[in-house]
């Protein structure tokens, strides 16, 4: 055996191997999107409804599907936490040919451009490819949700109100018992 | 029950005019100024956030609402004696149900004190984000649940103090207990007898449905159970005091006759 063939057979060897050691894709599972587009307001929620078909010959189980939520640009810090509470579901076995349909309601807590997509993957940690649905473009228009600037009206005026009162209270009293005080003098003999 | 009234009557001009629950009120609404302030300048806050902010300071109104309510019921009792004041009261035509009823009545007057200057703060707070009028109502049902249970303990632990320090003392300390499962970590209470501390105790309980309107956004029937606690410690505690106030006040303090 040559040296050059010897080096064949190990790049072969290597192209074989490869494909192992790779992350392989879900088997013959999609996942699709009622909509790509969803437009609202900040603080309303939505509902993105998912399907995730088996399109093979046999069962599909063992599948869990989990949702994510991204800024689609920078300097918008999204919590995906907040927006869905429940954002990991645990599948019922999809039989051959059929498929599951999910439900996520979500809750636009930040205003501007966002992306939603679910990835399915397999629950018992094979390192896979997770397969995914379209991403959903999610724009949340901004509205006023809190006027900073009128707190400090307020945040002033309760305790002044209350202080005031108490203050008036006291002058109210001590002037009425100054009041009796010298009454109670002028009756003295 | 007229002598009730009156002696509410004359307990109230005490607390309101003497000057006492218009002190308490201030500090309570300089409290919720700051607490409103530094919220409402955050401009770093989501919707979510901004929810939880409404939650927290519903909740620390509701506590220190109550705390208002205890403090002025463990005064009640051991207060007059130590003032010199009881005396005088017992020698009334009023029977001693009827002095305790008046007394409990004015003590939750700090409550209701209280939940009034809460609500400008919280309707500020949560108008823009759609849920003032939740969160007052689930505040006021809290509150008012919680702020009876800690009036009826206050007066319990007044009518047994030996002093008026001993008795302000013990309604502190009972009240920081009641807040102990609050500072747990999560994970301890994730399980059946984290759960059942929470619920059994009407503190955690009442708060714990509030948050659950306020921040999770869920209907009044989903969670009711969560107010069991706080619905059966508020009229049982306050007929115990009734019970107990009629037949033990006297003008020496102490567990003897």
């Amino acid at each position: 055996m040559t040296p050059r063939t010897v080096a064949l057979s190990l790049v072969l060897a290597a192209a074989i191997a490869a494909p192992a050691a790779h992350a392989a894709a879900l088997p013959r599972t999609t996942v699709s999107v009622d909509r790509t587009t969803v437009a609202t307001k900040l603080g309303h929620t939505f509902v993105v409804r998912t399907t995730i078909a088996n399109h093979g010959t046999t069962t599909a189980s063992g599948l869990v599907a989990h949702l994510n939520v991204l800024s689609l640009g920078p300097g918008l810090y999204v919590d995906p936490e907040d927006w869905s509470t429940h954002r990991t579901r645990y599948l019922a076995p999809i039989p051959a040919r059929s498929s599951t349909t999910l439900s996520w309601k979500l809750t636009a807590v930040n205003a501007g451009d966002l992306g939603v997509y679910i990835a399915v993957l397999p629950r018992d940690g094979r390192a896979v490819d997770p397969t995914t649905g379209p991403l959903v473009h999610v724009s949340i228009a901004d509205r006023r949700t809190l006027d900073a600037g009128g707190i400090l009206p307020l945040a002033l005026g309760i305790p002044a109100v209350l202080a005031f009162a108490t203050a008036g209270l006291r002058i109210f009293r001590r002037r009425t018992t100054r009041a009796v005080s010298s009454g109670r003098a002028a009756l003295r003999p | 029950m007229r002598s009730a009234g009156v002696v509410l009557g004359q307990e109230l001009r005490d607390l309101w005019l003497g000057g006492r629950a218009l002190a308490l009120t201030f500090a309570f609404s300089l409290l919720l100024s700051l607490l409103a302030y530094l919220v409402a300048t955050n401009r770093a806050l989501n919707f979510l956030e901004q929810r939880e902010t409404v939650n927290l300071t519903l909740q620390v109104a509701v506590a220190v609402g109550a705390l208002l309510t205890l403090l002025t019921a463990a005064d009640m009792v051991s207060g007059e004696r130590e003032r010199g004041t009881l005396e005088s009261l017992l020698l009334t035509p009023a029977s001693r149900l009827e002095i305790v009823a008046g007394k409990l009545l004015a003590s939750l007057s700090l409550w209701v004190a209280a939940f009034a200057i809460t609500i400008a703060y919280v309707w500020f707070l949560g108008r823009g984000v759609g849920i003032a009028g939740d969160a007052l109502v689930s505040g006021i049902v809290v509150g008012t649940l919680l702020a009876i249970f800690l009036a009826s303990v206050g007066i319990l632990i007044s009518l047994f103090a030996t002093s008026n320090r001993v008795s302000l003392s013990l309604s502190l300390f009972f009240l920081l207990a009641l807040f102990v499962p609050t500072q747990l970590p999560s994970g301890a209470t994730s399980g059946w007898a984290g759960d059942f501390l929470l619920r059994v105790n009407p503190l955690t309980a009442g708060e714990h449905y509030i948050g659950r309107i306020v921040v999770d956004g869920r209907g009044w029937s989903e969670d009711v159970t969560w107010l069991t606690s706080p619905l059966i410690a508020a009229p049982l505690f306050a007929v115990l005091a009734l019970a107990v106030g009629g037949r033990r006040l006297s003008l020496r303090g102490g567990a003897s006759e």
